[in-house]
């Protein structure tokens, strides 16, 4: 069985003898990236900085509220604000492998800009293994490009060290247990974000439209998880789909976008089958967002698809 | 005793490759993946794992790293998993081409006869599938050991070698008993280990 404390112990020790002078590590919040970042603390202390970059697809309150906690476990942090330079760059950027491709790049050129300031040598990152298997190549196909391996630009002006790189999420949450790092029941959010929950054009309108649908699909369904109605499915989000549909608004025609939810239960993310959510908590989800949407989304569908044949996240 | 058994993980590419590398060092053998172009010789194990992979092999022509030269000359088990379970087949001269009905994610399978692969396991139960081909004709020597509604070879073993070969995929974490597939993998390779040494002191 998986033993999170020889494996801390020895990643700690295997980073003290790797990495030699400053380092940077890129961090986003989630339970990957945050062990990554308390592992390397404990292996290099000081020489550590956290680099948290707010892409402008984070989630509602989300940049605030990883800012407090990441300052709580002491790491030394910048905050970079690129929301303008991401939605610059995907600018007519629909594609899913391109989005991710420009989404990787520009993390990296980030990284790079903030290593040179601070002197690293290193990039550090909380990869785990579905990223790599998922990302492709040799005799893999590739599924999806992951923006921290698939997505890397074919030159880095940084080592890349990844400690995580073998585990999967239930044993990354493992380690967060044991290293008491708040984040691990933390569900799983991919780095590019909403970005990869918009399908079709990424105007900040659309992300808008995202980010709140996704709000209350959180909301909804951990209320009902705290009021012991369900047990919480292992991830839950909401996508904007580029299709219209016809509705009816105030006895007028409308013609609007359509969310479409999903809710998947998994161990580590590598197969996934769909939540079987009561209908009773889907209805309110549904009629929060065709109401507080009301101006672009007329119809809301659940997504009902296993892992295979599809995929957790639709891109 | 299972300190010092090996079961390695050859690649072909497969999604769920690192997967069934978990699963054997969760069960405490020693395992780690090797690329399918690894010979023989220098495979120091009691047992193979031949993953699935994205590859639609050109059925007509035998090439598949060094798979052939594993499958027959190895001294120890081996499990073929979807691709390796379909290579397995066209080594040994059985067809292999695209289902009629290729199966994704959730299915039934149901044991058709008894294999040690399966012991202790119900006549019925849920695997997890991803497969665009299939077995259509068994290859000589080889037996089917369990099918699906869409996939009549959902599982073979050889009738005297320890050759076994599976369409679903036991080490995903949805295969009802996935564990048990690979613990009775596990014990076939000691058994087996345990013989060949008898059988040289002797």
């Amino acid at each position: 069985m998986f033993n999170a404390e020889k494996f801390v112990t020895e990643e700690t020790a295997r980073l003290k003898g790797h990495v030699k002078g400053n380092a940077i590590i890129a961090c986003s919040g989630g339970v990957d990236s945050t062990v990554a970042a308390a592992i390397a603390k404990e292996a290099i202390g000081d020489r550590l900085v956290t680099v948290y970059v707010d892409t402008g697809f984070m989630r509602k309150g989300e940049s605030e509220s990883i800012k407090r906690m990441l300052e709580k476990i002491g790491l030394n942090l910048r905050f970079v604000e690129a929301g303008d330079e991401f939605f610059e760059a995907l600018k007519g950027v629909t594609e899913p492998e391109h989005k991710r491709k420009v989404i990787g790049e520009k993390f990296i050129r980030i990284f790079e800009r903030i290593a040179k300031e601070e002197k690293a040598k290193y990039l550090i990152q909380g990869t785990i293994a579905p990223d790599w298997i998922e990302s492709g190549g040799g005799a893999r196909d590739t599924i999806k490009s992951h923006h921290n391996v698939g997505g890397l630009p074919k030159e880095v002006g940084l080592e890349i060290v990844e400690p995580l790189r073998d585990l999967y999420k239930d044993e990354v949450r493992k380690v967060a247990k044991f290293l008491n790092v708040e984040v691990h029941e933390r569900q799983p959010f991919p780095g590019p974000g909403l970005a990869i929950r918009v399908l079709g054009d990424l105007t900040r309108e659309n992300v808008e439209i995202a980010r709140e649908a996704n709000a209350i699909m959180e909301e909804e369904l951990e209320k009902a998880h705290k009021e012991k109605k369900i047990t919480k499915p292992w991830q839950y989000f909401a996508v904007l789909l580029p299709v219209k549909s016809v509705g009816v608004h105030g006895d007028a025609r409308n013609y609007g976008y359509m969310i479409a939810l999903r809710a998947v239960e998994s161990v580590d993310g590598m197969s996934a089958s769909y939540s079987k959510l009561p209908h009773e908590i889907l209805d309110k989800i549904s009629v929060r967002i065709t109401n507080s949407l009301g101006k672009s989304v007329n119809r809301v569908v659940y997504d009902i698809t296993n892992k295979p044949p599809g995929t957790i996240e639709f891109e | 005793m299972k300190n010092s058994l090996k079961i390695f993980v050859v690649d072909n590419g497969g999604q769920w490759t690192h997967r069934e590398w978990r699963v054997l060092r969760d069960l405490g053998v020693e395992t780690k993946i090797i690329p399918n172009s690894v010979p023989l010789q220098e495979i120091d194990a009691d047992g193979l794992v031949l993953s699935g992979g994205a590859a639609r092999i050109n059925w007509e022509t035998l090439n598949l790293g060094k798979i052939s030269e594993y499958l027959d000359e190895a001294k120890f088990p081996i499990l073929g998993i979807c691709l390796g379970h379909q290579f397995m087949a066209l080594h040994f001269k059985g067809t292999v081409s695209p289902s009629a009905t290729p199966e994704f994610g959730k299915m039934q399978v149901d044991i058709k006869s008894d294999s040690p692969i399966f012991k202790g396991l119900p006549r019925k139960f849920i695997a997890w599938e991803s497969h665009n081909d299939e077995i259509q004709t068994l290859p000589k020597g080889f037996e089917i050991t369990a099918s699906s509604q869409n996939c009549r070879i959902q599982a073979m073993h050889h009738v005297s070698k320890p050759l076994y070969g599976l369409q679903f995929h036991p080490e995903v974490e949805d295969t009802e008993f996935g564990e048990d597939i690979f613990k009775n993998f596990v014990e076939i390779c000691e058994k087996h280990k345990v013989r060949g040494s008898k059988h040289v002191q002797r």
